[in-house]
């Protein structure tokens, strides 16, 4: 690997970690088309990179939300039974896939993104939840109010099978899959915003160790792109996170979907 | 909250902070193995010695002991160790639930953990 290409990588993986950070992703939606589209990194290798990335900075993030008691450790450890029975299935898929295969399938994904996003921006702030008559109670302090929020979790089921196709999307293409379990957590199991994300974030780690070493088996782990790309991306997140404090701005996730979409499009005509 | 009640939640608030010292101690780690492999590499290029690209763990830790410093095993190595925090933690989950005598979450760690251990013999057999 020659500087200009570490260099690259380096800001790449800190563009897409800040962004991703910002807009509530892992930086693998953006670390993966950025590697295969700019670097000209092989799909699967470009997977596994992100793989590495996701487990850095779930690990760095998790650990700090468990400080602050936000995180859902049992839950957690319940969906990760799915989450990972998913992605190791999903890692030994996309093994066994072409390199042409996997990029239609990304690109589907981004698509999916795109209009789970658009959801988002439509569906925001529904605050008015009862959080009560579930099992698996959690408190945590909410810093914004001032206030100790209580709730417990509803319908496990549903957001256990949703944790499962989660975990195969992240093993079959190298995701978090956050992007599925955050709002099948608040919506289904009625679990306030924030501790939902806390404990998808909590899960992500397990969930991409759980196809890595399947990937670093097949020979697709490059040492010199995966520890440049999950040094950046760890570094962009955490500006991400810093200035995400200070931007709440829905222009921003116009943004991305119209980027998303584009990215979708080209990525699926290669 | 009485005493019972303050006791289940002192051993749970343990249970996290030891999951969230396993995960500060990998991340750390890992990313210290990954920046000196390739400062390393940066600055002494004869160090990149061509690896197989799936090294075994024997290959990586003769590497790392022999006296020719190795840049790419080092590197090799902060992958490996990041991949193995996330197992460690699952680990840490279920003795903390053993301490805290919840049986019903000691068996459903147990059970990502027996899967985690499954995808690793896998890996090594393909």
């Amino acid at each position: 690997m020659d500087q200009i290409t570490f260099l690259l990588i380096l800001a790449g993986g800190f563009v897409a970690g800040a962004f991703g950070a910002l807009l509530g992703l892992g930086g693998g939606i953006l670390l993966i088309p950025f590697l295969t589209l700019v670097v000209g990194v092989p799909m699967h290798q470009a997977i596994a990179t992100s793989i590495i990335a996701v487990i850095a900075t779930s690990s760095a993030g998790a650990a700090i939300n468990l400080e602050r008691h936000i995180v859902n450790i049992r839950l957690g450890m319940l969906l990760e039974v799915a989450t990972v029975l998913g992605a190791i299935l999903g890692g030994i898929t996309a093994n066994n896939l072409s390199s042409g295969a996997l990029t239609k399938l990304f690109s589907i994904l981004l698509f999916v993104v795109a209009l789970i996003m658009l959801f988002k921006i439509r569906f925001k702030n529904n605050q008015n939840k009862v959080y009560d008559e579930g099992s698996l109670p959690g408190t945590y302090f909410d810093s914004s109010s001032g206030k100790f929020i209580h709730y417990t979790v509803k319908k496990i089921p549903a957001t256990f099978f949703v944790s499962l196709v989660a975990g195969n999307v992240s093993g079959l293409l190298g995701v978090g899959g956050g992007i599925f379990k955050v709002p099948a957590m608040h919506i289904l199991s009625a679990i306030p915003m924030k501790a939902a994300t806390a404990t998808s974030n909590f899960m992500i780690g397990v969930t991409a160790a759980a196809s890595a070493f399947i990937y670093f088996a097949h020979g697709h782990m490059n040492p010199f792109i995966a520890s440049t790309a999950a040094l950046g991306v760890l570094a962009g997140s955490v500006v991400g996170i810093k200035i995400s404090k200070k931007i709440h701005s829905n222009l921003l996730t116009w943004i991305f979907i119209i980027v998303l979409l584009g990215v979708s499009i080209q990525l699926y005509f290669r | 909250m009485n005493e019972v009640e303050l006791k289940s939640r002192n051993k749970q608030q343990n249970t996290e902070k030891w999951v969230a010292i396993i995960l500060k101690i990998g991340v750390w780690t890992s990313g210290l193995l990954m920046i000196s492999g390739l400062v390393i590499a940066a600055i002494l290029p004869s160090t990149i010695t061509q690896f197989s690209e799936n090294p075994s763990l024997g290959n990586l830790f003769a590497s790392l002991f022999s006296n020719n410093i190795n840049s790419v095993a080092l590197m090799f190595t902060g992958l490996i160790v990041l991949m193995f925090t996330p197992i460690l933690r699952v680990l840490m989950a279920c003795i903390g639930f053993s301490i805290e005598r919840d049986w019903r979450f000691m068996i459903v760690s147990l059970i990502v953990l027996l899967m985690l251990i499954g995808e690793i013999i896998y890996s090594i057999f393909i």
